[in-house]
């Protein structure tokens, strides 16, 4: 891991939602840093609380029912739970910038683009209408959008899926922020226009240096892009390091799960994947011992009495399993071995 | 834009056309007559007044004849009333019903929408209860018991405090105007407060508010630039049926206030069967109201592009 400058540091953050069947507690006590200049992925299944996470960094979640009970978010100095101005401005759109999921729906359909992306700089810039509007055209022909000057002054729905994510990431971009969010930023694109909106993104980092913190489902994602990698489960961090530790020297049984379930060329294509049986434990009273124990392969008893805290298994790479622990004396299946041969593949 | 208004303006007149042919067969289909109303007459007379009103020709010729008229603007003369032609009667009877209509329909439109991000902003706190509270009672109340009791209620008010600020009937200043459009407007209001609540919680929770969050927007730009602008779309929608229904409303809110607007000539013409009264007015207020939903059309247009550009 490198010697960056942190640009982003969370503490244990909590983050709760009172529901009619009682109170979640989607996100249980998250830590981890986001470098200048790297990109951190965010990983895990629906409803782990990676979305939450940030978003309540943001203060995009709905509060009440949610709440955020524990936790600090460091951005130069200052706590973004706590305010969320810096000098009198905003942080959100200025210092991060945040890209969503589903780029049809995300933006204003009564507003043409050039609008969107110019309003940012109006607010956090003080351009005036016109000067932002001049700077928001530069920022679509930034994101390789053609004909920049005419698609400014067009509205989302004559614009394709690609284009439009494209112009989210414009968006949030126009004020140069030094952290961009991008919450499963391509998981509503097909293919190829993934794979465009990757690069674009990856290029644009060099260009600006900015930090990214990407939130995705998706494996191939995260080889592509990430510097370092966060596996959550059931709201709790199960591992975390560099793209490399968590990939080839895997020290959970959840990462080598997901690894596992991930179609590979080796395997072939009539090869079956290996899914991971049961589904992640009920948020309304989280268990007293290991989140991952019902599904675990390797469970002992004591991982269903006691909760596992983040154990180091090497510089900066780290393991919520009592596996990883000095008295263990099992030894984790699939470690140092990158394609997993030692799962066996259930038929 | 300008194919779009002029797609509209053609589907008008079609729209119009229909009326005037429902309502003519309409007339005709009724039993009686405009002179059957008249005391001891010799078929003689009978026979001689039909020719001279054109009643004795074939219906079909009696139809053409009348589209002729009124494509040229004139609707004929009255049956009963000595030496008045409907188009004086449409003069002198429809600025005032139009204004009372137009007048109802604004306090409708603008209480309607502010009521209903109001609500919506508060949304299962007090203001919102007491609110739709008030929006059940406006809904299910008709406008001719709002009528009474808005009258009975500026009689106390103005006995009690000694001095007329809104008179209790009549027409002539602003003043006439304020309580029976407000009594008028307030069932529409009610309904229009309904749909801007329910289409403001929607817009509330969508993506693009969520991203208008997440660039750090004052709440007060993101309330009026991106949240009223998207929920004010369906109420725009209903409001051509609803100065349809303001519109037919207004016939009875106009005999409570003695208004000399058009309903009085109107319910007089169809109880003496006064073909040319009952059909002129007809046809006129089924133009008014078509002209009304294709400004309605055009505005809508004009708020969300998807209309104006996909037309």
């Amino acid at each position: 891991m490198s010697e960056r400058d942190v640009v982003l540091e969370v503490e244990d953050l909590k983050v709760e939602f009172d529901t009619y069947g009682g109170i979640v507690h989607a996100v249980r006590g998250v830590s981890f840093q986001v470098r200048q200049g790297e990109t951190l992925a965010i990983v895990g299944e629906s409803g782990c609380g990676k979305s939450v996470t940030m978003q309540s960094i943001m203060g995009l979640i709905p509060m009440p029912p949610g709440r955020i009970t524990s936790g600090t978010a460091m951005y130069r100095g200052q706590d973004l739970i706590r305010n969320k101005y810096l000098g009198g401005r905003d942080i959100r759109g200025s210092a991060i910038g945040m890209v969503f999921q589903d780029p049809m729906t995300s933006l204003n359909p009564t507003m043409t683009i050039g609008d969107q992306i110019a309003e940012t700089l109006q607010v956090h810039r003080g351009f005036s209408k016109s000067q932002a509007l001049a700077r928001a055209v530069e920022l679509i022909a930034m994101v390789r959008i053609p004909d920049a000057a005419k698609r400014a002054s067009q509205y989302p729905f004559e614009f394709s899926g690609g284009m439009l994510q494209r112009s989210m990431i414009a968006m949030s971009l126009a004020c140069e922020p030094s952290i961009l969010i991008a919450d499963e930023p391509t998981t509503a694109l097909d293919v190829t226009i993934q794979a465009q909106i990757l690069d674009l993104l990856m290029d644009l980092q060099k260009e600006k240096g900015m930090a990214i913190v990407l939130i995705t489902h998706d494996l191939g994602v995260v080889a592509r892009m990430a510097d370092d990698v966060m596996v959550m489960y059931a709201g709790e961090i199960v591992e975390s390091g560099t793209i490399d530790d968590v990939f080839y020297r895997g020290a959970h049984p959840y990462t080598m799960g997901l690894r596992a379930a991930m179609p590979s060329r080796e395997l072939g294509a009539r090869q079956r994947l290996t899914p991971i049986d049961g589904s992640p434990p009920d948020l309304f009273s989280p268990p007293s011992g290991c989140g991952y124990f019902a599904r675990c392969p390797q469970a002992m008893r004591m991982c269903q009495a006691q909760h596992p805290y983040l154990m180091s298994v090497g510089t900066a790479h780290h393991s919520r399993c009592w596996l990883q622990h000095p008295d263990s004396t099992r030894q984790v299946p699939g470690l140092s071995i990158p394609h997993l041969g030692s799962v066996p593949v259930q038929s | 834009m300008l194919r779009y208004i002029l797609k509209r303006l053609l589907h008008g007149l079609i729209t119009v056309w229909f009326i005037a042919t429902a309502t003519f067969i309409a007339m005709h289909a009724v039993p009686g007559d405009p002179l059957s109303g008249e005391k001891a007459m010799t078929p003689e007379i009978r026979r001689n007044l039909e020719a001279k009103y054109g009643l004795d020709k074939p219906v079909v010729e009696q139809y053409r004849i009348f589209l002729v008229n009124m494509a040229q603007g004139d609707f004929g003369i009255s049956y009963t009333q000595q030496n008045r032609e409907v188009n004086d009667i449409l003069r002198e009877g429809f600025p005032v019903s139009a204004t009372l209509g137009i007048l109802a329909i604004v306090f409708a439109a603008l209480g309607g929408v502010l009521l209903g991000a109001l609500t919506a902003t508060y949304r299962n706190r007090l203001p919102d209860v007491v609110i739709m509270f008030l929006v059940i009672l406006g809904i299910s109340v008709p406008s001719f018991v709002f009528a009474a009791l808005g009258q009975l209620a500026l009689v106390k008010i103005n006995a009690w405090t000694g001095f007329t600020l809104f008179p209790v009937a009549g027409w002539g200043t602003v003043m006439h105007m304020v309580v029976p459009s407000l009594v008028l407007g307030l069932g529409t209001m009610a309904y229009l407060t309904r749909l801007m609540r329910s289409s403001m919680l929607e817009v509330t929770n969508t993506d693009y508010v969520r991203t208008a969050r997440s660039k750090g927007l004052p709440p007060a730009r993101i309330f009026l630039k991106h949240q009223l602008r998207n929920a004010i779309l369906p109420v725009v929608t209903v409001l051509g049926p609803a100065i349809a229904a303001i519109t037919t409303g207004g016939f009875v809110v106009e005999l409570v206030f003695a208004i000399p607007g058009l309903g009085r000539y109107f319910v007089q013409a169809v109880q003496q069967l006064d073909y040319t009264v009952i059909m002129g007015t007809t046809v006129f207020y089924g133009a008014f109201l078509v002209l009304m939903v294709i400004i309605v059309d055009i505005v809508y247009g004009l708020i969300d592009p998807r209309v104006r550009l996909k037309a």
